[in-house]
């Protein structure tokens, strides 16, 4: 204090050094570049009313069930007659489960004998990379037993054999034809909008890349199933097949689910296996390629009725990778001939 | 006058007749935490004296804390039946806390040492006839005991009842009861029978051919037409019924949901 006073008093004889250290080199980055943010100004966003069962939305999710199921931690029964809830769930086989589902849609019961038969698989959707999913998948699986699905499907085939041609309109495709047909496209006198789906056969595909950018995504490829030498056998699968989608969880990414349609309760069980089976097979060939599995569990459903039968998948895949891989030699064989 | 009193005192600290902490606490301290050094020290070459480490290789990053981790099973030998684990001469895999204070402690198991493993490889359970057939069949006749069965019958087709729709009846409900074990009422009930509504009665299920109980059960006709549909019956396992065939009135009256009930309910 002493010394300030006696400071001050001298500063009209001598000049003496400022309080204040003053540099003549620049700051250290460091201090400049928070010198630099301190000044920037933030634009503090105006968010609206978020009424409350929208607030916390993040921490609302967070705490929401998983959706994956496990019972792995549960034991396996021993006794012949036990409460269901201590155990393991009990894998049916596929035409047990449709017998128990008989038993309650009997005359006697419910009396709902031909009451559609559900499907729902539960898939992992975890992609090659553990960060990275499956996207949703719209797919159709071949049903070798034929069903009515309620749907009406819009068919163009193009083909350029006689016999397929005739064929495939015997089984129903809307409009089927050869070069000529690719002609009236390019005319505009056939509007390839009206139809969901675009089949071809590998031979006639050298010409059909005319009509690429105005097919699109429905360009014929084997990866969707359209491209194929069977013209009638694809024909059959796209209008009897069943249409079904993979949808993932928008919050439980690996999680995700298909709920199909595969026939009726009074169709005969092994038909009825035999269309689940392929509906399996179709559902392997959208399995990305990494190691572990892609189905998670398989349920049969029949409403009105709440009762869900888990049934073993692994019974029913096979080697489709090795016949996935052989077809698409084939066809890209021909193509490349043609 | 603290010099006299520490030589009073030594002889029975000593001694070991006062409980100071130091006398109690001579157990060794099994916490092991396990870290890992953020900065990797240096590589020593053969032969050559280690490198000496500096203050950054003492700067460790928690890995694991074993205290919180949980213990794993501990394997024991039942010598008696204990309901929910086992019969006798079953190796068990339990927690170790309720191993040893309700297992080993009671004498009902001992510790699954390989010298016990031998010893009791053929212990076998001495009594003729048991009265369990399983370790978990108890808890079956208990859940059973307590369930009151809904039946859903068809309102317009006639029927007659049969095991298989007690079976289904069952499944619904979450139990697995085979056909087999299942035996109806002697005199046959046919439907549909509006009057069986307001009516009870029993059957008997018979688990792993030895544990008999007794289901109380109660039938609902359904229909597929909403508008024709009986109404809803809140609670209908509450309410106090009559029985379908008179001379079950005794047993029925014994099952679980009907003890305490009044008959206003």
């Amino acid at each position: 204090m002493a010394l300030i006073s006696r400071g001050f008093s001298l500063i009209n004889r001598i000049q003496l050094p400022a309080v204040t250290q003053v540099r003549e080199y620049a700051a250290r980055k460091g201090t400049r570049d928070k010198r630099a943010k301190s000044k920037v100004k933030v634009e503090v966003e105006k968010v609206g009313f978020i009424p409350h069962n929208q607030r916390n939305r993040e921490k609302f999710l967070l705490s929401r069930p998983k959706r994956k199921f496990d019972d792995s931690w549960k034991q396996l029964p021993i006794d012949n007659v036990y409460p269901q809830r201590y155990y393991q769930w009990r894998v049916y086989p596929f035409q047990e489960a449709i017998l128990c589902h008989r038993e309650t849609h009997h005359p006697e019961v419910y009396n709902k004998p031909n009451s559609n038969v559900h499907i729902t698989i539960e898939l992992n959707m975890e992609g090659e990379k553990k960060t990275r999913f499956v996207d949703n998948f719209t797919r159709i699986a071949p049903m070798p037993n034929g069903f009515d699905h309620g749907e009406q499907r819009s068919i163009i085939a193009f083909t350029k054999n006689e016999e397929y041609q005739e064929q495939a309109k015997a089984l129903g495709a809307t409009i089927v034809g050869g070069l000529d047909l690719i002609r009236e496209v390019q005319n505009g006198s056939v509007d390839l909008q009206e139809f969901q789906f675009i089949l071809a056969e590998p031979q006639i595909l050298a010409e059909l890349v005319v009509l690429r950018g105005v097919m699109r995504r429905k360009f014929p490829n084997v990866k969707l199933g359209t491209l194929d030498m069977d013209i009638p056998a694809m024909v059959k699968k796209f209008m009897n097949g069943v249409n079904y989608t993979g949808i993932k969880d928008e919050f439980e990414k690996d999680f995700g689910i298909i709920e199909t349609v595969i026939g009726t309760l009074d169709m005969n069980e092994k038909h009825l296996e035999e269309n689940f089976a392929s509906l399996v097979e179709d559902v392997m060939k959208a399995k990305p390629k990494r190691p572990g599995q892609f189905i998670r569990r398989c349920l049969v459903t029949s409403p009105p009725s709440r009762e869900k039968f888990k049934v073993d998948h692994n019974l029913y895949l096979q080697q489709e990778h090795s016949e996935t891989k052989s077809k698409t030699e084939e066809v890209e064989a021909v193509a490349a001939a043609n | 006058m603290w010099k006299t009193l520490g030589k009073a005192v030594a002889p029975i600290l000593r001694e070991s007749l006062i409980l100071t902490p130091e006398n109690v606490l001579q157990q060794q301290l099994r916490t092991t935490y396990i870290l890992k050094r953020r900065n990797s020290p240096f590589l020593n070459k053969n032969g050559s004296l280690p490198k000496r480490l500096k203050a950054k290789h003492y700067i460790y990053d928690l890995v694991e804390d074993t205290n919180v981790n949980r213990e794993p099973d501990m394997n024991v030998i039942l010598t008696t039946y204990v309901a929910g684990l086992g019969d006798v001469g079953d190796k068990v895999a339990v927690r170790p806390n309720y191993a040893y204070n309700k297992l080993l402690m009671t004498g009902q198991a001992v510790y699954a040492s390989p010298e016990n493993v031998e010893k009791f490889k053929d212990y076998q359970s001495n009594i003729e006839e048991k009265t369990y057939s399983s370790a978990t069949s108890q808890r079956a006749v208990d859940c059973l005991s307590r369930v009151t069965l809904s039946i859903i019958m068809n309102k317009e087709t006639p029927w007659v009842l049969k095991p298989w729709h007690v079976k289904a009846s069952f499944r619904k409900c979450g139990y697995w009861v085979p056909e087999e074990t299942i035996v109806l009422p002697t005199n046959p009930i046919t439907g549909p029978n509006l009057e069986l509504e307001n009516k009870e009665f029993f059957v008997t299920i018979t688990v792993n051919n030895m544990e008999k109980v007794n289901v109380r059960c109660k039938i609902h006709h359904w229909t597929t037409e909403v508008v024709d549909r009986l109404p809803h019956e809140k609670d209908f396992w509450k309410k106090k019924l009559d029985p379908v065939f008179s001379e079950d009135a005794a047993i029925l009256a014994e099952l679980t949901p009907n003890k305490g009930l009044n008959a206003d309910q």
